[in-house]
């Protein structure tokens, strides 16, 4: 497949194309809180019922591989907020670092209404976190890149 | 020992606590919230030895103890057992790290160069007095590059291994259910190697640097160069109820690789990482690391002597008990004491006066 010119900071190519899901988890659960809360309330209604089966704080074990020996070890818990709904014929599931259990439920909406199709508003939405989150890395790795050191022999 | 009921510290004890507390003040969110910004390098620390990542959370944990570290350890310690394991998450690879800061005191020429970072390293230690004069300190603000740094940077001990440098023993995958968990199991000796690291990730940052420092000093086999030094962000990737795996968000870790000259004749390799950035610790953990494997009982690198004197909530914790009241067990000492004198006065008239 040739490779399309891509827009500076949106690394998600064709904007027609659907997001697959990890892609478009890994964008709700960095999308800033109150624009993901406003999406969620938009697209609450199209879920008809929801059944909240899990709306919580808890820990998640992070292990990490030595670089030594390969060994996996858990190097500490990472509080996090969870959100689980199901709806008619489908379900929705957030996880987010923190304990905000807003965004975790808005982003069980969001990911239960994309999981009945990806309107143009949500896609319109996940392009526009997606950019906003890119820009955000690109900025930070700007100042990163300014400490590298250029290193002279004498 | 014999322990005793007594009575008659109520109110000592409950205005003593009014006493602590009162002299810190009333506490609100702003006062948690400027704690948080200002004070990242603190919050960390206190994120890793409680093994619980969450700032807002050490913040507050730091607000109520008035910044007594042990004690706001122990608060985070303590209220995370209120809360529910949900699941493990998949396993951070060093070169999957978002990279904010790399580098080696080794190896000049790493692949993906030698990135500072944030660091003071090269910075001059003057205390900003004017500050207390009036005149706010606001430091230069970064010149960007135009390129950004690659997210990712590869590892240098991968590179080491496909070199020949370094050994390169066998792993067999763990799926992360099954990886040993102190928070689960006790800690026993010989310790397996995921008891070692998660212990010396949720160790004190002052204990390991007074041992770590003890084997820089030359109470250990090995003198340690860093190998590498990361400060970094691991996406905590977990699994939705339909399979696909995603990043519910970062958290900030740091890890250091120190190495020596092994008697293999390959460079030996000691590492440590833990929550949150600080170096000082695993620094100092990579060098314990490094130094445990043949070490003689009780000396200060001795795996047993190192995790065990360096587990912040207990060692402080048995530290500051010798404050309670022990009253009984003194009286028994003095009793002993007196009982022993006055077996030993007949044949041995007393020459110093009472």
């Amino acid at each position: 497949m040739p490779q399309k010119a891509l827009p500076m900071f949106d690394q998600d190519g064709d904007r027609a194309q659907p997001f697959d899901h990890a892609r478009l988890l890994d964008i709700l659960a960095r999308a800033d809180a109150d624009r993901l809360a406003a999406l969620a309330e938009d697209v609450l209604p199209s879920l008809g019922p929801v059944e909240v089966v899990q709306s919580r704080t808890g820990l998640v074990m992070l292990p990490m591989r030595d670089t030594a020996q390969g060994t996996d070890f858990h190097l500490g818990e990472v509080l996090v907020a969870e959100a689980h709904i199901r709806a008619t014929g489908t379900e929705g599931y957030g996880m987010v670092v923190g304990r905000d259990l807003n965004r975790a439920m808005a982003m069980a909406v969001v990911d239960a209404a994309a999981s009945l199709g990806q309107t143009p508003q949500i896609r319109a939405f996940l392009h526009r976190e997606a950019a906003e989150q890119a820009a955000a890395d690109t900025a930070r790795l700007r100042e990163v890149e300014a400490t590298r050191v250029d290193m002279e022999t004498f | 020992m014999a322990y005793v009921a007594t009575r008659g510290g109520a109110r000592a004890i409950d205005q003593s606590e009014r006493l602590y507390r009162a002299e810190l003040g009333p506490i609100d969110a702003a006062r948690v919230d400027e704690i948080r910004r200002a004070l990242p390098m603190l919050i960390d620390r206190v994120m890793g030895e409680a093994s619980l990542y969450e700032p807002d959370l050490a913040a507050l944990a730091l607000a109520q103890s008035g910044g007594d570290i042990y004690e706001a350890v122990l608060l985070l310690r303590a209220w995370r057992t209120t809360q529910p394991r949900l699941t493990i998450a998949e396993p951070v690879l060093q070169d999957q790290l978002f990279t904010h800061r790399r580098i080696s005191a080794a190896f000049k020429d790493i692949t993906g160069g030698q990135i500072l970072g944030p660091s003071l390293d090269y910075a001059h230690r003057l205390l900003a007095t004017d500050v207390l004069q009036g005149q706010p300190y606001v430091p230069a603000p970064v010149e960007p590059a135009a390129t950004p740094a690659p997210a990712r940077q590869p590892s240098l001990a991968a590179w080491q291994k496909v070199q020949g440098l370094v050994a390169d023993p066998a792993r067999a995958d763990v799926a992360p259910g099954d990886i040993p968990d102190l928070t689960r199991e006790p800690l026993l000796f010989p310790a397996q190697r995921a008891h070692t690291l998660q212990s010396l990730a949720r160790a004190d940052t002052g204990g390991m640097l007074a041992l770590g420092y003890a084997a820089m000093r030359g109470y250990g086999n090995a003198h340690p160069t860093v190998n590498e030094l990361r400060l970094a962000e691991a996406e905590v990737r977990v699994c939705h109820p339909r399979g696909t795996v995603f990043s519910a968000g970062r958290v900030k870790v740091s890890q250091a690789e120190v190495t020596a000259k092994g008697k293999s004749g390959l460079l030996e390799l000691g590492f440590c990482a833990t929550l949150g950035w600080n170096e000082v610790k695993v620094i100092s953990g990579a060098t314990l690391d490094l130094n445990a494997p043949g070490a003689a009982k009780g000396s200060p690198v001795e795996e047993e002597f190192v995790l065990y004197h360096t587990e912040p909530v207990e060692a402080s914790g048995f530290c500051i008990h010798f404050k309670l009241p022990h009253y009984v067990t003194f009286q028994s000492s003095l009793d002993a004491l007196r009982g022993a004198k006055q077996t030993t006065a007949p044949h041995q008239p007393e020459k110093v006066p009472a």
